[in-house]
């Protein structure tokens, strides 16, 4: 018996510090609350909150969902906590401003640099800078495909979306689009990119393949100032958080024609959707609330009151 | 061997024909006025941010400056736009001298070169009514305010305009003003419709410019040019250095858009 009780314990242990279960938490960011609010998957209520620093903005979990991520901007920081402890771990520099970025699924951050025009890759682990990439003005958005051979970054003030080939890190494309691009999604296979423009009110269509722009689709108001897209998990509709118009509008991923809009808070910025597709979450910003929404029914579920200016969200699944 | 050789003619013949086509790519602009004015600075930061945009798709910008005293000597026909700081009779005079030729005030707050609809004058500068219906609006608001109205302010940071005050600071050493900002909005515009629409000549600009452009300006949502030549544009009250609105004044603006600010109309 004692001959299989020491291979045993070793085996839970490594079992359990290579598979961190997920915790199932939703974590969002609050700009002017400096901090993380952490929500309860299953009862959808506040677990804690996570005083993090100055401005915290982009989020973002490991491919293994065993660390978060937090941009904590005015400290020029990646602050990284453990999803289950919540304690903050380790931070490291990266880069003036850090705002927006995404996850590789090799496990390095792919972040852009608002006031430098160009986008950094940094190691989280050892807290190295990888790669510098230098793209246009004001870049904003992030987007990785789930191949992890494509990274998309948006450049509000040049109008362009810069395609990176990843892991190498050149650049291989740039692709003009409406005024002021904000983020974007890749469909799984990576083929298809859709991207929204703040000032002309679209949502982008474009063929990664041959770099063009397939279709474009108005989210029905120029005022909306529309930000994050995510698809559905069926990639027949797409969701775009409308800004100022309060609502998600949900579009035909196809067509880009608009199904319905989805009242939420105000000035609706971040999306994170569930793995298993059920459960789309938004932050609201002026309201200072997180929306559910249940896409089956495409109708909020739940209004979850966070800190103030909540920005990011993202699901621990 | 013979297809070898062949291959290498058309190779050099293709790499002849992409530089010749990359030159073609070099759009030229001109500016008449005073170099050392912050509207030339605005203008430059403008063509920094082109040609920025312009690596990435191949595309080249330069401007040439001149002043109103030499223009005359050169012939203007081969720049897309012109931008101007000039007085007012200036204005006239080159607008007359190349019709098709959008030619863009920077400066000039006159009322009246906004009534008299002259074709091919486009202002990015804000007129005088702008301004004066801006502080109306806002003293039906504030009645004691003794604010006053401008374009642009260094300290503004709604719609981006952060980013903008920071990087011309960067640039130039110096706050970016309303004359700066005109100036940038001129070049910003024109580049942006090039990069967009592979625009070539000056009378398609101006068509382009006057009836399809929709401009981030990052001082607010689309602007767009009125049948006087006008930019729509968002007016900042400024009170003792600071911002303390912006015009349209919500609630009291009538209509509740930029048209409740400066000359709608062309005069009869």
């Amino acid at each position: 018996m004692k001959l299989l009780f020491i291979p045993l314990v070793l085996f839970t242990v490594l079992v359990n510090s290579v598979t961190a279960a997920p915790t199932g938490r939703i974590f969002v960011t609050n700009e002017k609350s400096d901090s993380v609010s952490v929500i309860n998957g299953s009862t959808l209520e506040i677990e804690a909150t996570i005083e993090i620093g100055e401005r915290p903005r982009g989020i973002g979990l490991s491919p293994d969902g065993s660390e978060l991520y937090v941009a904590v901007s005015e400290e020029n920081k990646i602050k990284v906590i453990e999803p289950e402890s919540l304690k903050i771990i380790r931070e490291f520099e990266a880069g003036s401003d850090p705002e927006t970025f995404a996850v590789h699924p090799n496990g390095n951050i792919y972040i852009s640099n608002e006031d430098d025009a160009k986008a950094s890759v940094f190691n989280p682990i050892t807290g190295e800078l990888v790669a510098e990439i230098k793209v246009g003005l004001e870049p904003e958005g992030v987007a990785i495909s789930p191949d992890g051979k494509r990274v998309i970054i948006t450049s509000e003030s040049t109008n362009m979306l810069h395609v990176i080939k990843a892991p190498e890190n050149i650049i291989v494309d740039h692709i003009l689009v409406g005024s002021r691009p904000r983020a974007a999604t890749f469909t799984q296979s990576g083929d298809i990119a859709y991207a929204t423009a703040e000032i002309s009110g679209e949502v982008v269509k474009v063929d990664m393949n041959s770099g063009k722009i397939i279709k474009t689709g108005s989210t029905g108001d120029s005022k909306s100032k529309p930000k994050d897209v995510l698809l559905s998990k069926d990639e027949k509709v797409i969701y775009v958080a409308g800004g100022r118009a309060n609502k998600i509008i949900v579009m035909d991923a196809n067509t880009l024609e608009i199904i319905k809009g989805i009242p939420v808070g105000k000035r609706t910025w971040g999306l994170a959707m569930t793995k298993d597709g059920k459960r789309l979450f938004t932050t609201d910003g002026v309201s200072g609330t997180v929306s559910v929404i249940d896409t089956d029914k495409n109708k909020v579920i739940k209004t979850i009151e966070v800190g103030k200016f909540p920005w990011g969200v993202v699901i621990n699944d | 061997m013979k297809q070898y050789n062949y291959l290498i003619v058309t190779t050099i013949f293709l790499i002849f024909c992409v530089n010749s086509y990359a030159e073609a790519l070099d759009t030229k602009f001109a500016y008449i006025g005073d170099a050392g004015h912050a509207t030339y600075k605005g203008a430059s930061q403008g063509l920094l941010e082109a040609n920025l945009q312009g690596e990435f798709l191949g595309l080249k910008y330069s401007i040439d400056d001149f002043t109103k005293n030499n223009y005359k000597e050169t012939n203007l026909e081969s720049y897309i736009a012109i931008f101007t700081q000039v007085d007012k009779t200036t204005l006239i005079e080159i607008s007359a001298s190349y019709p098709n030729t959008p030619v863009f005030n920077l400066s000039l707050k006159d009322n009246d070169l906004r009534f008299s609809c002259v074709n091919n004058i486009l202002h990015t500068a804000a007129s005088d009514k702008m301004l004066k219906d801006a502080e109306n609006q806002w003293q039906k608001k504030k009645p004691d305010s003794g604010a006053n109205a401008k374009a642009w302010h260094p300290d503004f940071v709604k719609f981006a305009a952060r980013d903008l005050n920071k990087r011309f600071k960067k640039s130039h050493g110096q706050n970016m003003n309303s004359d700066a900002w005109a100036g940038w909005a001129a070049v910003k515009m024109t580049s942006d419709a090039i990069a967009r629409t592979k625009i070539s000549t000056s009378e398609n600009m101006l068509n382009y410019l006057k009836t399809e452009l929709v401009f981030d300006g990052q001082k607010g949502s689309g602007m767009s040019f009125r049948e006087t030549g006008q930019l729509r544009q968002l007016i900042l009250l400024v009170e003792n250095g600071k911002i303390v609105a912006e015009a349209p004044v919500r609630g009291i603006a009538k209509p509740p858009t930029l048209d409740s600010l400066g000359i709608l109309n062309c005069a009869k």
